[in-house]
């Protein structure tokens, strides 16, 4: 791994920190009604970057899972990837949550999660289903020539998977697969619907105890966009490493 | 002693279409066969069949005394199995030195440094000792087939098969990847070739097989077979590559 590889991640690690260094004394030089809450924004902020950061990282792999299932030579593993697919694409996403929050321990008593927990499953299904259709694209745009090299210098099946087909697979997926995560991190916000406080929840309670809502709105708003930004300029990054 | 490869009584359908009908080849330890014939005639298919990257449908294939089935000895055999393609295949996002050393290392256990060092020399071998710590894209299209037969033979392969090696490359550079090929051949390696390139076949090969239809329609050894072809398919087909 050279280090122009992983300047991207450093850079976004870098941001991130500068950003939760920074987000405190800022808001606490803003007027009234922003400076009082300015702990409340920053432990929002902190907990969507956390959800996101979470939910996304469960849902690489969930997404990889189900484009691997997608693939198996078992018809019903391949009718499995499809149908989770299906589901999470023709529902909208607060069900999922609600459903996550309040049906999914009344079906499976062991499934009793915190409003943290049922949010970031819920979050981690669906951004992965809708990797698993990046990764889908990702591998198909493999040329076939290379498993067959790869099969013909006596890789085995895992081996070439893992050594050939998923790094170039991989190269082709990360530009989407991060327009999944900067879906996701504004997505975060509906785990508001179960009372989690997250960045939005936060800005939407100052806003109705303080009866100010566009500076606070507002804020709210800066802070979402800050963040994408950060992933956008990171995915800039790497694909000029790329080139 | 034994033959390297015996193909019995070969036959292959992709769904209805029966594109091998039947074909009977043995290649003896170190003898050059090239396969020579019309498009569509399943030179591709069955030199493809040799290391199972299309399993036949009826008939036997041994090769160096390993019957060819699905199961562990499968990779028995792709061990021993080299195999060159027309679009070279090498792997794009891995250097020319790690395209070599990656089935060394993952498939026989070799460490790094003795990988790297048999890759060395397999790059002097064909030519390119310079280009090691290249991307393959930075490389000509005739560097990277010499590549491709390098990591092939990095496996240290008993036979190697050649898919049109040369078809793909512009014709300067069909020379230099040939050249390789006729040093390994000297070499003693066992080669099958399909390829339309007659003067190396002329030169090079010790038996030429024209296929036709999914069938051996005639074979012999290389002199013969092109001073004097017996069948009509074969003299209207040698007419026109040769004009070319
Ligand atoms: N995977 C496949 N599925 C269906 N048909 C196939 C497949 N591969 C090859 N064929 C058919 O088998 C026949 C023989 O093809 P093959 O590639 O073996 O010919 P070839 O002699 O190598 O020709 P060329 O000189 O053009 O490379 C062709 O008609 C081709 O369409
Ligand atoms: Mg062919």
């Amino acid at each position: 791994m050279s280090l122009k590889k992983i300047f991207p991640l450093l850079g976004a690690g870098a941001l991130l920190f500068a950003f939760f260094l920074g987000i405190g004394p800022i808001l606490n030089l803003l007027p009234e009604p922003i400076s009082p809450n300015a702990n409340l924004l920053r432990d929002g902020a902190i907990a969507t970057v956390k959800l996101t950061a979470i939910s996304g990282f469960l849902g690489f792999f969930i997404g990889l899972a189900l484009a691997l299932l997608h693939r198996a030579d078992y018809r019903i593993l391949r009718l499995f990837s499809n149908a989770v697919v299906s589901a999470v694409r023709g529902t909208p996403l607060l069900v999922q949550i609600l459903f996550c929050y309040f049906a999914l321990p009344v079906l499976l008593p062991f499934m009793t999660l915190n409003e943290f927990s049922a949010a970031a499953f819920a979050l981690a299904l669906n951004t992965g289903a809708y990797n698993s259709e990046v990764f889908r694209a990702g591998l198909n745009s493999v040329h076939k020539g290379q498993l067959e090299a790869s099969r013909s210098l006596g890789l085995g099946r895992i081996q070439s998977f893992v050594f050939v087909l998923f790094p170039q697979a991989l190269r082709f997926s990360l530009p989407p697969l991060m327009n999944n995560l900067i879906s996701l991190l504004k997505d975060s916000s509906l785990a508001s619907s179960i009372g989690m406080l997250e960045l939005a929840l936060a800005g939407s309670r100052i806003s109705s105890e303080s009866f100010k809502p566009v500076p606070v709105l507002t804020t709210v708003a800066v802070l979402y966009f800050a963040l994408t930004s950060i992933m956008t300029l990171c995915a800039h990054w790497y694909e000029r490493t790329q080139k | 002693m034994t033959p390297m490869i015996e193909a019995k009584n070969v036959h292959k359908y992709f769904g209805k279409d029966h594109i091998l009908k039947g074909i009977n080849l043995t290649v003896q330890r170190g003898e050059v066969v090239v396969i020579i014939g019309p498009s569509g005639s399943g030179k591709s298919t069955f030199i493809r069949t040799l290391n199972r990257l299309e399993a036949h449908s009826e008939g036997t294939i041994t090769i160096d005394d390993i019957e060819l089935k699905d199961g562990a000895n499968l990779d028995a055999i792709r061990k021993e199995v080299g195999m060159v393609f027309q679009s070279f295949n090498l792997f794009p996002h891995l250097s020319v030195l790690e395209n070599i050393t990656l089935a060394p290392t993952k498939v026989k256990g070799l460490s790094k440094g003795a990988a790297e060092k048999l890759a060395m020399d397999l790059l002097t071998r064909v030519g390119i000792p310079g280009h090691a710590n290249k991307r393959p894209a930075e490389l000509s299209g005739g560097q990277q087939q010499r590549v491709a037969i390098a990591r092939a033979l990095a496996m240290q392969p008993k036979v190697m098969l050649f898919d049109e090696p040369t078809s793909s490359l512009d014709p300067e550079m069909v020379n230099e990847v040939l050249s390789v090929m006729k040093e390994l051949a000297l070499s003693g390696m066992t080669m099958v070739v399909v390829t339309h390139e007659m003067g190396f076949a002329r030169e090079v090969a010790d038996r030429v097989v024209f296929f036709d239809h999914g069938q051996i329609l005639e074979q012999g050894p290389a002199d013969d077979f092109f001073s004097n072809p017996k069948e009509e398919r074969t003299r209207v087909f040698l007419g026109q590559v040769i004009r070319h």
